[in-house]
């Protein structure tokens, strides 16, 4: 198999405990010396004040900015990678903590003011570089617990193997925070000296922070080529919402696809960056899939979170780092923190750092889920096959329609058919999905642990499926959420809060991750597919639908695409004042299996873009959707939080468009991040029937065609046709 | 039920169904059966969400594999294990 276009890194850049920068971080890998310890950017008491962590030192303290941690680890590193070159056409971001840092301070301040929430949002991460880089193109946030940067890392590949992109900022940002601390040590996984990653007594993870950035080009420019990023894999376990399957079948089929896509064979792999967290069942359940992948003849490799500890989301994208520093220079990095290797394991890690000819590294990183991650790097002048320059996703800028073999939507109505029929009759389905519509769906053991957002998921992914005719899982799954599992969040916080910082729900915790509802529906369907969670705001079901279609572009038969949001009673109206407050304010959310396009009747589907800037400057780019006289409406979803400008954007709009009707979706739908995977749902249905009956008065579609534009900071183009 | 029932037991069997959702009546709670495994569905995050309420509620630590298979070999059990180490209340 010829491997496929390689992306030139360009650029790394990189902070965390015990490095602010690459320079930093080189010297450190040489001469490695840990300094973990106790907790400062939060505080700590009693005995949980003894378990140390992995803390980046030496920046502005939390107190001084009112930028949230996690947005200044990422922009350090950005710029870092970035330097002095001209600003990246897009931006892929992997995180999972966002601003709940500073949102752990406010709450337990009890400051209700939506003001001091207002980066809480994953999204802000990506949205705070845009905006400090002047990143115009697509700027993606992928949210999938300790994979998400090697995650977002295969995203940032797929765009520009597409054409979509040609420069790309790609990595991930994490900080520490009381949410990940106390989730981790309700688990019991905190390692009370320390982590010993592959020590035979080792006793569990240190939780670490920081930020990690590559810059990906399609083609190398005048910059020097530091690595190529040749493949990457993505699989998810379906066997556990927290624990890795204990034969590490996910993870092994993770490094296969990996080493697959690059076109290398296991015995060319010069060294593994292990995901290696230092928990039992974790390094457990590597090691028996490195054996699997490798056989007898293991590469030299190392977990290197001795040293840095485990910064989470951002852990692919500093191992990334620690990884082109590996081919650059030459060397091994040491499995700090080892005394007593686990002979059970059988891997001879590398123990001290060592100098090496270093051509192809694989790293991994693994999270909750059952997410793995796995991606392959190289030196720039490694001899290879030539690359398959005709790989099926070379789409040269714009990506294939998908057809629509299942669809399901939940409203305050009810399911698409109730919806409709509400909707027809003039009536609004905005407010909240009744219970009864979604709690039946699924079995009530499968979901006793579960919380709203995951039970809507979990429901509309089955009713999207009981209305097609596949009976296969799908092989790629990717889910839509702005805010996540919100009350999953707000009761672990409210249960740690009220016992003074000493307890809390393990439940809860697990639950509280962005890709826990995504993982339960692998679970469900037995789907051990790439599995994406984007968080993206308002647009997190556009770039649901946007890794969908790039997966179908590279050859998935299948994919599940979904967005969905909860309502909860406390934090909602916090994070997003204007949709979670008034007669608006609505939950819900809608799912879509999709198929290449074929010959088959139906509705089809497809990303259109996703456009940077302010105002109305993405109106520009509309010649190239064939604004005029192309589609029979134009469906506008106008997020609240965009607040009285949004009226002039709209009439603007309109003025544009005319003399096509453009029917403000949000207004019979109601308010809520992912409405617009809803109206897509109703336009697939609309595009159908030849009539799209929640406009008042109706309006024919004799052309069967539509475009949804769901508008904000940036904004994300959808079209649905027939 | 025909033996008196040890109050311990009877709180437990309540928390117990308490906190993990069980969708059954406490009383229902074999005190003499397995806690874990196949029975009530109880897996490893509903041993450690139990961990936590046992730590908060009484005051006694499982943090080990031992403790906790000696802990969790039943509701009596559990009410034994409580029973001897918990930190003497206030009269």
């Amino acid at each position: 198999m010829k491997p496929r276009q390689r992306a030139f890194v360009t650029g790394i850049g990189v902070v965390c405990a015990g490095a602010n920068n690459v320079a930093e971080l080189r010297s450190l890998l040489a001469r490695p010396r840990r300094n973990f310890r106790s907790p400062t950017v939060f505080p700590c008491q009693g005995e949980t004040a003894n378990l140390p962590v992995a803390e980046v030192s030496g920046i502005e303290s939390d107190e001084a900015s009112d930028i949230p941690r996690t947005h200044r680890l990422a922009l350090m590193a950005a710029r870092e990678a970035i330097g002095s070159g001209p600003a990246p056409d897009a931006i892929v971001l992997g995180t999972s903590t966002g601003g709940i840092l500073t949102t752990e301070t406010a709450l337990k301040a009890g400051i209700t003011s939506p003001d001091a929430y207002r980066r809480h949002g994953l999204d802000t991460v990506a949205a705070h570089l845009a905006q400090a880089l002047h990143v115009r193109g697509p700027v993606l946030t992928l949210s999938t617990a300790c994979s998400s940067a090697a995650v977002a890392m295969s995203v940032a590949v797929a765009l520009l193997r597409a054409g979509l992109a040609s420069r790309v900022l790609a990595g991930g940002a994490d900080s520490l925070s009381r949410l990940t601390f106390h989730g981790f040590r309700t688990l019991q996984l905190l390692a009370p000296e320390g982590c010993a990653p592959l020590d035979a007594n080792r006793a569990g993870m240190t939780v670490g922070e920081g930020a990690g950035f590559l810059l990906l080009e399609s083609t190398p420019t005048q910059r020097p080529v530091l690595a190529l990023m040749s493949g990457t894999g993505l699989s998810c376990d379906a066997y556990h919402a927290s624990s890795p399957h204990p034969e590490g079948a996910g993870a092994a089929q993770a490094m296969r696809r990996a080493l697959d896509d690059a076109g290398v064979e296991p015995p060319a792999v010069d060294y593994v960056n292990l995901h290696g967290t230092g928990t039992v069942d974790n390094d457990a359940a590597e090691a028996k899939a490195l054996h699997q992948v490798f056989g007898a003849a293991l590469p030299p490799l190392s977990s290197t979170k001795g040293l840095t500890g485990h910064p989470l989301a951002a852990a692919g994208a500093i191992e990334a780092v620690i990884s082109v520093i590996a081919l650059t220079d030459g060397l091994l990095p040491a499995n700090t923190g080892l005394g007593t290797e686990d002979a059970r394991l059988g891997l001879a890690p590398v123990r001290e750092p060592t100098r090496a000819q270093v051509s192809t590294v694989l790293s991994n990183s693994f999270g909750f889920g059952g997410n793995n991650a796995c991606i392959v790097l190289q030196s720039p002048g490694v001899q290879a096959t030539a690359v398959d320059e005709n790989a099926a996703e070379a789409v040269h800028g714009s990506l294939p329609a998908l057809r629509v073999a299942g669809v399901a939507c939940f409203t305050a109505k009810g399911g698409l058919d109730d919806t409709w029929n509400a909707l027809v009759s003039g009536q609004s389905a905005a407010g909240f999905v009744p219970d009864a519509v979604f709690s039946k769906a699924v079995q009530a053991a499968f979901v006793r642990r579960l919380k709203r957002l995951p039970r809507l998921v979990l429901a509309l992914a089955q009713t999207a499926y009981a209305a097609s005719s596949e009976q296969l899982p799908p092989e790629f799954l990717a889910v839509g959420t702005a805010w996540g599992p919100l009350t999953e969040t707000q009761d672990f916080l409210r249960k740690l809060f009220e016992s003074a910082e000493q307890f809390s729900s393990p439940t809860d915790f697990i639950g509280s991750v962005h890709n826990a509802p995504a993982g339960q529906v692998a679970l469900f369907l037995g789907a051990t597919a790439p599995n994406l969670t984007c968080s993206a705001g308002d647009r997190s079901f556009a770039q649901a639908l946007l890794c969908a279609s790039l997966g179908v572009a590279a050859g998935k038969k299948s994919a599940l695409v979904m967005a969905a949001e909860a309502h909860e009673a406390r934090l909602s109206p916090l994070f997003d004042e204007r949709a979670a407050t008034g007669p608006l304010a609505s939950d819900g959310g809608a799912a879509f299996l999709l198929v290449p396009d074929d010959a088959l009747p139906g509705a089809r589907v497809r990303w259109r873009g996703e456009f940077g800037g302010s105002d109305l400057e993405f109106l520009e780019k509309f010649p190239a959707l064939k604004l005029s006289g192309h589609y029979d409406a134009i469906l506008v979803s106008v997020p609240a939080a965009l607040g009285p400008k949004a009226n002039e954007q709209v009439s603007k709009l309109a003025e544009a468009i005319s003399p096509c009707p453009l029917v403000a979706i949000r207004d019979r739908l109601g308010q809520h991040a992912s409405v617009g995977a809803t109206a897509v749902a109703l336009a697939a249905r609309a595009v159908l029937e030849g009539r799209l009956p929640f406009a008042a008065p109706p309006i024919p579609l004799p052309r069967k065609r539509l475009l949804m534009l769901e508008l904000g900071p940036q904004t994300a183009a959808i079209e649905v046709f027939a | 039920m025909t033996e008196p029932t040890d109050p311990l037991i009877s709180e437990l069997a309540r928390k117990l169904v308490e906190t993990l959702g069980l969708d059954m009546a406490p009383e229902s709670v074999d005190p003499a059966a397995p806690l874990i495994g196949a029975g009530l569905g109880i897996d490893s995050i509903d041993t450690l969400e139990l961990v936590v309420m046992i730590d908060r509620d009484y005051g006694v630590k499982i943090d080990n594999r031992a403790a906790g298979v000696e802990a969790f070999a039943s509701l009596s059990g559990l009410a034994a294990f409580i029973r001897q180490r918990r930190p003497a209340t206030p009269a």
